[in-house]
């Protein structure tokens, strides 16, 4: 795994790597008051960003997001619940964010990361608040049954912006989520109806002939930014992180509306103006991962 | 999970109507019948490995024979835990586990210490543990979907990651297994294949230096029968060990240039 910066000729290349290892701080600062990061990016530009659907096959809906080498699988399964007696026409989702040995150096099978409940709540609160889902549409038959929707997020490869990352996978999934189309049998269970005598001699009708696809509204996309000193990273890596502890994450919709706005704490205390350059460079970063989004899922029609 | 799982209410995963209850395996007549995704009874899942999957670890490959899908990473060598004793040699430490969605029902997504167990078995006898003393190699798999032979599928895939960490080995680890249904062996079985088996070997081997890691064997076996299964898991076990090799080499080459 040879460093993304390593260029030059091999003595000054040695010299670089152990001042990096050394004054980790002072590396960075240099590279910061010349306005770039050492892999090579400006401030507020994000790391390449590829999404690929369809990666697990036994799941009803799945997406492969990366973001530099942060990778996230998520898959959701669909399960049939009783609805609770207080929304009986509504279906429910769990979502939960896993951080297993293979992604990181820190993780050890049976310790979890304390990173990962916190990323499993902050998604759980973000696509609820966002009102990206109609929790409606899930429902089956009124009362009796509705849809449960288990979305597990898989962390492969942790290098920082771990929320963003997993967001998107999220989204992608739901995206990409195929419902299958099911009836209500004399017991009272959901069964579901085989695709290869779809529309031939059904004995019994579906009860979710139409809703085979959620309309999702308002997306939720996100950025976390580094702040250190004056200076604002866009998409930091892990090693940024771990130099600099001060993270913004905005959490911005397809229609530029704030859904949530993450300052955990942090050494750097973040002005208006601060605040201000961050949901900027979220508003810019949206546009990017909206058009990523859609030329993903065209090409998903296209074959 | 935890908190979810409380307030949660019970679901469950709608099962189809029509039960397809055809037993697709003749037991009793041997008739020929075709496998459910079409291959020879002797033929194994195309094969695809890619190393450096994961670029936080030392070393990573990704493994893909038909559904089955793992990825390993190897971490270290580093310091091992605090409460070990001193050890002149290494430490390889393993564990397997399966993500929610790997079976098709959703389960708990698990560490399988079995599997853990088997694959720290099957690879010790290959690494040169005392190339990195008192301290540990960590080697984690993920088996992000089950599609049969998941255990052959980590030990391979585990090996290719511990050479992309420039772990010292006698030689690649490659993994087989065969299924005997009735009268018949079937090499590399799916999980459809697997539940329905009557006994199972699998041989874990190093190729060039044809020596045995691991052989587990299963069920009712006759002598005919095992030494047939055997040769047949050695002759895919080489035939697996060029496909890692290529893989290693492309690898190397590609990082050349």
């Amino acid at each position: 795994m040879g460093l993304p910066d390593a260029s030059g000729d091999l003595s000054s290349e040695m010299e670089v790597d152990a001042f990096r290892r050394l004054f980790p701080l002072r590396y960075f600062e240099r590279h910061l008051s010349e306005s770039i990061r050492p892999d090579a990016r400006p401030l507020g530009r994000a790391r390449d960003t590829t999404l690929a659907l369809g990666a697990v096959a036994s799941a009803h809906g799945s997406a492969l997001a990366k973001i530099g080498s942060t990778t996230m699988l998520a898959a959701i399964k669909m399960e049939v619940m009783t609805p609770s007696t207080e929304s009986p026409d509504e279906g429910s989702i769990a979502i939960d964010f896993h951080m297993p040995p293979i992604c990181s150096p820190i993780v050890r099978p049976g310790r979890p990361a304390e990173a990962a409940p916190v990323i499993s709540k902050q998604l759980s609160d973000t696509i609820s608040s966002s009102g990206m889902i109609n929790l409606k549409e899930l429902s089956l038959v009124s009362g009796k049954a509705a849809w449960m929707a288990y979305l597990d997020i898989y962390c492969l490869d942790a290098d920082g912006a771990l929320f963003d990352a997993a967001l998107l996978s999220a989204v992608a999934a739901f995206s990409h989520l195929q419902i299958p189309i099911v009836s209500l049998n004399d017991d009272g269970k959901i069964e579901l109806i085989s695709e290869e005598d779809d529309g031939a001699k059904l004995e019994v009708e579906p009860v979710n002939k139409e809703k085979r696809k959620l309309t999702l509204s308002s997306i939720p996309f996100s950025l976390t930014c580094i702040l250190h000193k004056n200076y604002i990273l866009a998409d930091p890596t892990a090693e940024e992180e771990s130099i600099m502890e001060t993270a913004v994450t905005v959490v911005l919709d397809s229609s530029s509306r704030l859904v949530s706005f993450y300052k955990p704490g942090g050494p750097v205390l973040a002005h208006t103006s601060a605040v201000q350059d961050c949901v900027a460079l979220t508003r810019q970063r949206v546009k990017e991962l909206q058009n990523i989004l859609d030329e993903t899922l065209s090409g998903m029609e296209i074959d | 999970m935890a908190a979810q799982g409380g307030a949660a209410p019970s679901t469950y995963t709608p099962t189809p109507t029509k039960k397809t209850q055809r037993s697709p395996f003749f037991s009793d007549s041997d008739v020929d019948w075709l496998r459910p995704d079409g291959r020879g009874f002797h033929q194994c899942r195309p094969a695809f490995f890619r190393t450096g999957a994961v670029n936080s670890a030392a070393g990573s490959a990704y493994a893909e024979f038909g559904n089955t899908k793992v990825i390993v990473s190897v971490f270290g060598p580093r310091e091992s835990k605090k409460a070990m004793v001193y050890s002149d040699v290494g430490r390889l430490n393993c564990n397997v586990s399966y993500t929610t969605f790997a079976n098709p029902a959703r389960g708990l997504g698990s560490d399988n210490k079995e599997f853990s167990s088997m694959l720290h078995k099957a690879l010790e006898g290959a690494i040169m543990l005392e190339t990195f003393p008192k301290t540990t190699v960590d080697v984690f798999a993920l088996v992000l979907e089950s599609g049969g032979s998941d255990l052959p599928v980590v030990i391979s895939c585990a090996s290719l990651a511990l050479a992309d960490a420039g772990i010292m080995m006698y030689d690649l680890v490659a993994g087989v297994s065969v299924s005997c249904l009735g009268r018949n062996l079937i090499i590399d079985p799916i999980l459809e294949e697997e539940s329905f088996q009557d006994g199972s070997m699998m041989i874990t081997c190093m190729p060039s230096r044809y020596e045995v890691t691991q052989l587990t064997i299963t069920g009712e076996w006759s002598t005919a029968k095992l030494n047939e299964a055997m040769q047949l898991c050695l002759d895919a076990c080489s035939k697996l060990d060029k496909i890692m090799r290529a893989c290693l080499e492309e690898a190397a080459s590609a990082s050349q240039d």
